[in-house]
């Protein structure tokens, strides 16, 4: 059950040029500056973009193989995304959302009661909070019973408090679920708080992790980086943070 | 007073209504996403019938649905009777006529849709099909609404085009328009007269639940 | 600004109706069937007159209505005798005058049809699938070709195949394109250059279409518009006429 990627792809100021892996009930998190290519990452594991060669592959299916020609579309994958600016479907309200490629009805009740927007079923979309849209995005995902659950900087748009919350009842979701989780993000506290492994991508290559351990703790690197320090709570850095590398 | 123009020109302007919104928009679709080479020229054909004076358009329906044309053979050797002087073939030439006044407003809701919104339906596991039928449409129904009214006023109010290619045959092409026109000609003012005073009302109502339908759905949108 | 406004006197000065210099000058109304032998008629006259003839083609049913609303012509020439009629009963025009006799004929674009005995075979032969027929309210020699067609109580057996343009020129238009099998025109549009491609049919039963004309109440110098007038009569334009098929 785990997602292997190792791709190469021209972006318009540099090459992008990645390989890692993430296992079932581990959350990678991948952290850089904007531009960085973390998206087109996230983009090319969920079939939105074609790498320019290489492979992905999940629990030994080939997703992506650029030499032997197969790329299986987005469709085909069986996996979540939550997007960052959480495009919920403006035509249905909050509970049709969830149950739009829900694969039993039972779990959207549940899901959404247990991310407590049940209360909200039949609101429209356009009617409810940045935090409780985001929540609804990620209870359509996970109605999906998804293999893979990718997050492409979710919460950046929300206040502190309800980050604060929502990355609890991430952290809580990786318990229960056992797949493969990659979250996105520019934040080091949530990095920190939330991930088994970080990865940093820089320009689009991964910073190794000799380089990174060293250089946490230097700010002028930090910033480099584009790893901001998002004033949060005392989260500290952690010495013992495994980070991924080639 | 004579009704069956008046009936003949409803019934002629649903269909075609109906038709085209059906056939314009994949076409609408495929225009507001694709980028390739001669869209543009592409887009400048379709436009074309808004150019020419309908007088012109009709003679050349004429000349190509007529049993020497290509869509006339084409048209005879399936069904095997002609398709110039019938029901059929006006309809037809509305649909060519009308055609640009549905792919723009069609088009413009479709560009305005979120792309993220198409690709979180991609994710979640709709086909492009699926995606256009379950997310694209719902989410445009007031540019389908516009088109539906620009292509029905269009086809009641025809005259040059149908004049051309329908031949005027009372029950099968002769429209309101050209019944209203013959009335003039032939000096029935009074005649002429009723048959506006009909239609107005009648095109007036249907405009009017068509614009009730646009701000519904504007609404949440 | 100063280059709008330049502009927009220069664009007053074309549009402004300046009166015509070379001396005086007619305003004809004539039925869009008699177009081709007009304009030889026109011609000849503005060579012995100091006048200019203008005329605008139209239908009949077309021009009246435009009189009756105040159309600033001189003369009406008409495709059949009622409208000039009913012009000068409702006060608008002077008593009418015949110009011109016309003659209904079956013409078809398709040579195979041409050794048929008669215009009744012709409409009733099963490759003549379609018919045109200028519509009758509105055209003349569509009312004449209807009168034939019910004389000769052929209406139930070729309804079917009728086709009714709003005027005879589309008609004629029609058979020379082969939209249709066959039109009823005037023997003006089978005697001329397009006509002779193809071959027609004298309808015996039509009765002939009497052209009416007359001179408006608007028409201001009456003296050139009565020379016209006669002018229409007369033997030049007469044998003008015989050469389209009017009498």
């Amino acid at each position: 059950m785990e997602l292997k990627i190792s791709v190469k792809k021209r972006l318009p100021s540099f090459e992008l040029d990645v390989a890692f892996s993430c296992s079932p009930d581990k959350l990678l998190v991948i952290i850089g500056p904007s531009g960085a290519g973390k998206t087109t990452i996230i983009r090319m594991l969920a079939g939105l973009d074609k790498p320019d060669e290489g492979t992905i592959t999940f629990n030994g299916e080939t997703w992506v193989d650029t030499k032997k020609g197969i790329f299986v579309p987005p469709q085909k994958r069986q996996l979540g995304y939550v997007f960052q600016d959480y495009p919920l479907f403006p035509h249905l309200n909050v509970q049709k959302n969830v149950a739009f490629a829900a694969q039993d009805e039972t779990c959207v009740e549940r899901l959404m009661k247990q991310f407590d927007i049940w209360h909200l079923r039949n609101r429209n979309v356009a009617m409810i909070s940045g935090g409780e849209r985001q929540r609804c995005a990620i209870c359509q995902n996970l109605a999906r019973k998804p293999r893979v659950l990718l997050l492409d900087e979710p919460f950046s748009a929300l206040d502190a408090v309800t980050r604060k919350t929502l990355r609890t009842e991430i952290k809580q979701l990786k318990g229960e679920l056992c797949i493969p989780i990659i979250h996105v993000t520019h934040d080091i506290s949530e990095a920190t708080q939330l991930g088994d492994e970080l990865l940093s991508v820089v320009q689009g290559r991964i910073v190794p992790r000799w380089l990174f351990q060293f250089r946490l703790k230097d700010l002028s690197f930090r910033r480099r980086a584009g790893i901001e320090d998002i004033w949060g709570q005392n989260d500290t850095y952690n010495d013992n943070l495994e980070v991924s590398s080639l | 007073m004579d009704w069956q123009p008046l009936f003949l020109s409803l019934k002629l302007a649903a269909v075609s209504t109906f038709l085209l919104i059906i056939l314009a928009a994949p076409l609408a679709y495929a225009l507001s996403l694709a980028r390739f080479v001669g869209k543009a020229f592409l887009e400048a054909l379709i436009n074309l019938p808004m150019a020419l004076p309908p007088t012109v358009l009709g003679f050349y329906l004429l000349v190509i649905m007529g049993p020497k044309g290509f869509l006339g053979r084409f048209w005879e050797t399936i069904t095997g009777s002609p398709l110039v002087f019938t029901f059929q073939g006006i309809v037809i030439a509305l649909l060519i006529y009308c055609l640009p006044f549905a792919i723009q407003p069609m088009k413009a809701a479709f560009e305005k849709i979120d792309r993220s919104m198409l690709e979180s339906a991609y994710v979640l596991g709709l086909s492009p099909l699926a995606t256009f039928l379950r997310v694209i449409i719902p989410n445009s129904i007031s540019g389908l609404a516009a088109a539906a009214i620009l292509v029905f006023i269009h086809s009641i109010g025809a005259f040059g085009v149908l004049l051309m290619v329908g031949g005027s045959i009372p029950g099968e092409t002769k429209v309101v328009s050209i019944a209203i026109y013959e009335a003039v000609e032939s000096l029935a003012y009074r005649e002429a007269g009723r048959m506006c005073l009909v239609l107005i009302p009648i095109s007036y109502s249907f405009l009017l639940l068509l614009n009730l339908i646009t701000r519904r759905s504007r609404a949440w949108s | 600004m100063r280059r709008f406004i330049l502009f927009f006197f220069t664009l007053v000065l074309f549009v402004y109706p300046y009166p015509t210099v070379a001396g005086e000058s007619l305003h004809i109304a004539v039925a869009a069937n008699f177009m081709q032998p007009f304009k030889e008629i026109a011609k000849l006259f503005e060579s012995e007159n100091p006048v200019s003839v203008n005329a605008t083609f139209a239908s009949s049913g077309h021009l009246t209505g435009q009189i009756m609303n105040g159309a600033p012509y001189d003369i009406f020439l008409s495709a059949d005798e009622e409208r000039p009629a009913a012009l000068s009963q409702k006060g608008f025009a002077e008593k009418p005058f015949v110009y011109a006799r016309g003659r209904v004929v079956l013409w078809s674009a398709k040579k195979e049809l041409c050794g048929v005995s008669g215009w009744q075979e012709v409409v009733k032969h099963p490759s003549v699938k379609k018919i045109a027929v200028a519509s009758p309210k509105v055209a003349p020699y569509g009312a004449a070709a209807m009168a034939a067609i019910e004389q000769s109580s052929l209406q139930n057996m070729i309804k079917h195949k009728l086709v009714y343009p709003e005027n005879i020129a589309q008609a004629f238009q029609y058979a020379a394109t082969e939209s249709v099998d066959a039109a009823f025109c005037a023997l003006s549009s089978a005697l001329s250059e397009q006509g002779k491609k193809g071959c027609y049919f004298e309808v015996g039963e039509a009765p002939p279409i009497v052209q009416g004309a007359c001179v408006l109440m608007r028409a201001k110098d009456r003296q050139t518009v009565n020379k016209f007038a006669n002018f229409l009569n007369s033997p030049e334009a007469n044998s003008i006429k015989k050469k389209y098929g009017y009498k």
